[in-house]
């Protein structure tokens, strides 16, 4: 079998190689940050527009309230999920391949989080009152509400991002220590300097830092799970057809997963070339993610199944009317791509030829996302276009140029933020690669050992 | 009397491993074993173990934050909602039991997250000056041992580092 | 003090309106649509244009579906092969049903919409920040949002039309959930004045912009506490209880009821406050 990584790697070399990715940029960096850039202008210019003039320019009407807005958002939260989820059920169970992945991913999660947060913000009509679901005193007594499932959702949301903050810079504390000491003087040695607060590496700092570590990654695996589940309770706590559902929480968890696992393979691919990663996110790392992508993607599947199953079996006539509708009215290519994308795309994944060939990977982690993408919009529009009231049926709206603006334009405040991370910090880990390059030639070496021990042992009962 | 700092650096644990074992079985006069500080490019408990017994308690931050992080969620959430009387909500009582438990679930994680860190810190004794004797090295891929002694003591120190293959030895005086 | 606050109220705190609450004092405003009387003229949604300060939006926002009509005049016909005009248009109004357990109240994020001591469905415009999650969990789809900044749209009030707006409605600038009041302002006046005088409001003593306005006398509209008003006895009459968990006792018996009144969706336990009289049944739609 093909090794994770090489055991031979040097360390002082594990640390040029990954340093050498802060300083002077390719031109393919350059050139994606530009179109990310120019895509996020678009979406800016959407955004004002649309600031200026009202909510109407999106084309949404009183019916149909929520758009791609919704969706979008719901997608970026489920994006968020694999990074710090992952990250941190992987280093419980001591799954060391994560180590050389994990940094891009939970800033991933940052990210991705972060542009969930403006698509609250641009789905607002008055966002400029934003701060009214913020519970800060006042003189008046007046608070939010907080049994609206909306509240809940930007306390899991606030309560997410500033916890994955703190996980990825916990663990990015021995690893700034060393651009600490490393690189040249500058503005950013002084940043890293301030960055690393004094980090030794001191037996103390380390001991504390095991601890601290665990126990942030025990608090976010329950809280990731909860944030998707409250994201998932916007719709399940309602009223309507089609939202309705027991079991959205989990579904929408394993949606979660699912394009999460989608974006590290696609990221992987894209970090492993632009910043000659190789050694690092090898083939057989991909095939492990590859292969927990196929895991998800067949939880998904069922949990999707699931949920078509219990409307149809219900006896609730307006949820199987949404069902039949998504499959048959005028949201059906979208809807029969989406089960195709998320349900017989990824059985590629199965097979061991593409499981580590980068083209292939890459195209189906696109239309994975696609997929889960498409999953969002359909959760979110037709229940609007066919819900309990008859009147209002059949009210279709197809989403403006400037709604589609703003979800091009969020795809590049992402990748404009993500490429940032990636030049000012190290997007590999440091100090964790060594631990795996360490405990793995350790472990070899002990194999060695116990092979060269048969081998006497044969030897003396030959001789005798 | 003064104090002598001394740093080592190894080049790789096996041998900074029976340097600390040695230093742990002599009785140098003007040396304690507690002042020994090893420092490592990587996490490392196997090694650490041979320093014995030190503490880490971090974890005695994490339940107090996380269980004061959820029962002041639930009290003013509960308490402002009961303060906050013209928010009547047909079908829900006033102070709706599921709905506060969500987000005191949340605050429960919240107030964890930050006095856990806000722990590490405390423990870890960061953020700080790094101190003198200090190489980078030790991030690359040496491995340290920093000793507080007594001056009468230092030569003997020293003699021990070396035997275990030192690449470098820092001397500093100080209080 | 909010802890002494809440404990020693806690049991005021967790009751739940309207099942196991007590029920409205003084007021609790109601209504009755008699469909078989309803003629489908719009006058009642001319008036409440009028007398709401609606926008008129417009041919081209209203084919976008971003009108604004409070009260609404659906037409449901008849799918039995004739064609238009002979195909049997029956007439709905719809506005908002002031549900007594409004599915749009507990999800907004602001609490922007509340239920009031005289059981209405209140709306706090000034409170809102548009996340329309109200409208997005509303089984009937009466609340309209301002998609457009509608007072300083042109067009929308013609010059000579801003002389008939209401100086006692506020005008809604964009980006606020908006919907049928129950012609709020003339409910507090009344209540007013009859405080004033030291008594309750009669009945008949306030009408609704609507009911005014309707040749034919179908809507009904008055205060539901007090036994003796004309909505009261409607109700009574028809057996239509406000507090029913899903079916009305009426209804559970063998065979169904003879009796015209029933609620939209009772089945959803919003408890909507508004009654209405026969005509339009699942068989039209």
């Amino acid at each position: 079998m093909e090794k994770d990584i090489r055991e031979s790697i040097e360390w002082a070399k594990i640390n040029g190689d990954v340093l050498k990715s802060l300083e002077s940029p390719r031109p393919l960096f350059w050139v994606i940050l530009v179109v990310a850039l120019s895509m996020f202008g678009v979406g800016v210019g959407c955004e004002v527009y649309q600031y200026q003039i009202g909510m109407g320019v999106a084309n949404l009407n009183n019916p149909q309230v929520w758009g791609l807005y919704i969706a979008t958002f719901i997608f970026w939260i489920g994006m968020s999920h694999s990074g710090t989820l992952l990250s941190a059920i992987l280093h419980l169970m001591h799954a060391d391949w994560r180590k050389p992945i994990y940094r891009f991913a939970e800033a991933m999660t940052t990210f991705s989080l972060m542009t969930a947060g403006l698509f609250v913000m641009v789905h607002l009509g008055r966002l400029w009152q934003f701060y009214y679901a913020v519970p800060y005193p006042n003189e008046r007594w007046v608070w939010p509400n907080f049994q609206s499932p909306l509240l809940w959702d930007a306390m899991a949301i606030f309560t997410y991002l500033s916890s994955s903050v703190i996980f990825l810079f916990i663990g990015m504390i021995p690893d700034l220590a060393i651009c600490r000491d490393h690189l040249h003087p500058g503005w950013r040695k002084k940043l890293y300097t301030v960055l690393a607060l004094g980090w030794e590496g001191t037996d103390r700092q380390w001991r504390n830092f095991r601890v601290t570590y665990l126990t942030v990654a025990c608090f976010l695996i329950p809280l990731a799970v909860s944030v998707h589940s409250i994201v998932a309770s916007d719709f399940a706590m309602s009223q309507q057809p089609g939202w309705h559902v027991t079991s959205f929480p989990p579904y929408f968890v394993a949606g979660a997963l699912y394009s999460g696992c989608a974006a590290i393979i696609t990221l992987f691919v894209i970090l492993r070339y632009v910043f000659k990663f190789e050694e690092y996110m090898t083939l057989p790392i991909l095939k492990k993610i590859v292969r927990l992508t196929f895991a998800i993607a067949m939880v998904w599947t069922y949990l999707n199944a699931v949920e078509f199953a219990s409307v149809w079996y219900s006896h609730d006539e307006a949820s199987k009317a949404v069902l039949i509708q998504k499959a048959t009215g005028i949201y059906a290519p979208f809807w029969w791509m989406m089960n195709f994308c998320g349900s017989v795309v990824p059985f590629v994944m199965m097979i061991k030829r593409f499981q580590t060939s980068i083209p292939v990977m890459f195209a189906v982690s696109l239309l994975l996302n696609l997929g889960m993408w498409l999953e969002r919009w359909m959760i979110v529009s037709p229940t609007f276009s066919h819900g309990y009231y008859p009147y209002l049926w059949d009210n279709n709206q197809w989403p403006t140029l400037v709604q589609w603006g703003i979800v091009f334009g969020s795809f590049g405040w992402f990748t404009l933020l993500f490429m940032g991370f990636c030049k000012l910090f190290p997007s590999v880990s440091m100090y964790e690669v060594k631990e795996m390059v360490y405990h793995r030639s350790l472990a070899n070496k002990h194999v060695e050992q116990s092979l060269t021990m048969n081998v006497n042992e044969l030897e003396e009962k030959g001789a005798h | 009397m003064s104090q002598h700092h001394i740093l080592a650096l190894f080049n790789n644990f096996d041998e900074a491993e029976a340097a600390v074992a040695e230093l742990r079985a002599s009785t140098i006069k003007g040396f304690s074993f507690d002042d020994l500080i090893m420092k490592s490019p990587i996490e490392h408990p196997e090694v650490e173990s041979v320093l014995g017994e030190r503490s880490a308690n971090v974890q005695w931050f994490t339940l107090f934050g996380a269980l004061f992080g959820g029962i002041t969620a639930f009290t003013l959430i509960a308490g402002s909602q009961g303060n906050f009387f013209a928010q009547l909500k047909g079908g829900k009582p006033i102070i709706p039991i599921p709905a506060d438990l969500v987000l005191t679930y949340e605050m429960f994680i919240l107030g964890g997250v930050y006095i856990t860190v806000l722990g590490f810190l405390i423990c870890a004794g960061l953020p700080a000056r790094r101190s003198k004797l200090y190489s980078s090295n030790v991030s690359e891929d040496q491995v340290g041992l920093l000793v507080k002694v007594e001056a009468s003591a230092a030569a003997t120190i020293k003699s021990i580092f070396t035997k275990h293959q030192a690449l470098e030895i820092q001397e500093e005086a100080g209080k | 003090m909010s802890v002494s606050n809440m404990l020693e109220n806690w049991s005021k705190f967790r009751h739940m309106h309207p099942v196991d609450d007590k029920p409205h004092e003084e007021y609790k405003w109601a209504m009755s649509i008699d469909l078989d009387a309803c003629s489908g003229c719009n006058a009642c949604s001319v008036a409440c244009y009028a007398e709401n300060n609606l926008p008129v939006v417009g041919k081209q926002k209203f084919d976008a579906g971003q009108q604004m009509h409070w009260m609404r005049i659906e037409r449901y016909w008849d799918d039995d092969g004739r064609e238009f005009p002979d195909q049997g248009a029956q007439f709905l109004p719809m506005l908002c049903q002031q549900c007594e357990a409004a599915p749009c109240e507990t999800v907004c994020p602001v609490g922007a919409t509340n239920h009031t001591a005289d059981g209405l469905n209140s709306q706090v415009y000034n409170r809102c920040i548009g996340s329309r999650y109200c409208s997005a969990n509303c089984p009937f789809k009466v609340r309209y949002f301002n998609w457009y900044d509608y007072p300083t749209t042109d067009n929308v009030w013609p010059a000579e039309m801003t002389q008939q707006l209401n100086p006692d409605v506020t005008v809604r600038g964009k980006g606020v959930m908006e919907k049928c009041t129950f012609c709020v302002q003339r409910l507090e006046r009344a209540k007013n004045n009859a405080r004033t005088e030291g008594r309750l409001v009669h009945d008949g003593e306030v009408q609704t912009a609507c009911q005014q306005a309707c040749p034919t006398g179908a809507i009904t509209f008055g205060n539901l506490v007090e036994p003796e008003s004309k909505i009261a006895r409607q109700w009574a009459h028809q057996q239509v209880e406000l507090a029913a968990r899903d079916k009305q006792a009426k209804d559970e018996q063998e065979g169904g009821s003879d009796l015209r009144g029933y609620r939209i969706f009772e089945e959803l336990r919003a408890y909507p406050s508004v009654m209405y009289l026969e005509r339009v049944r699942e068989s039209a739609i």
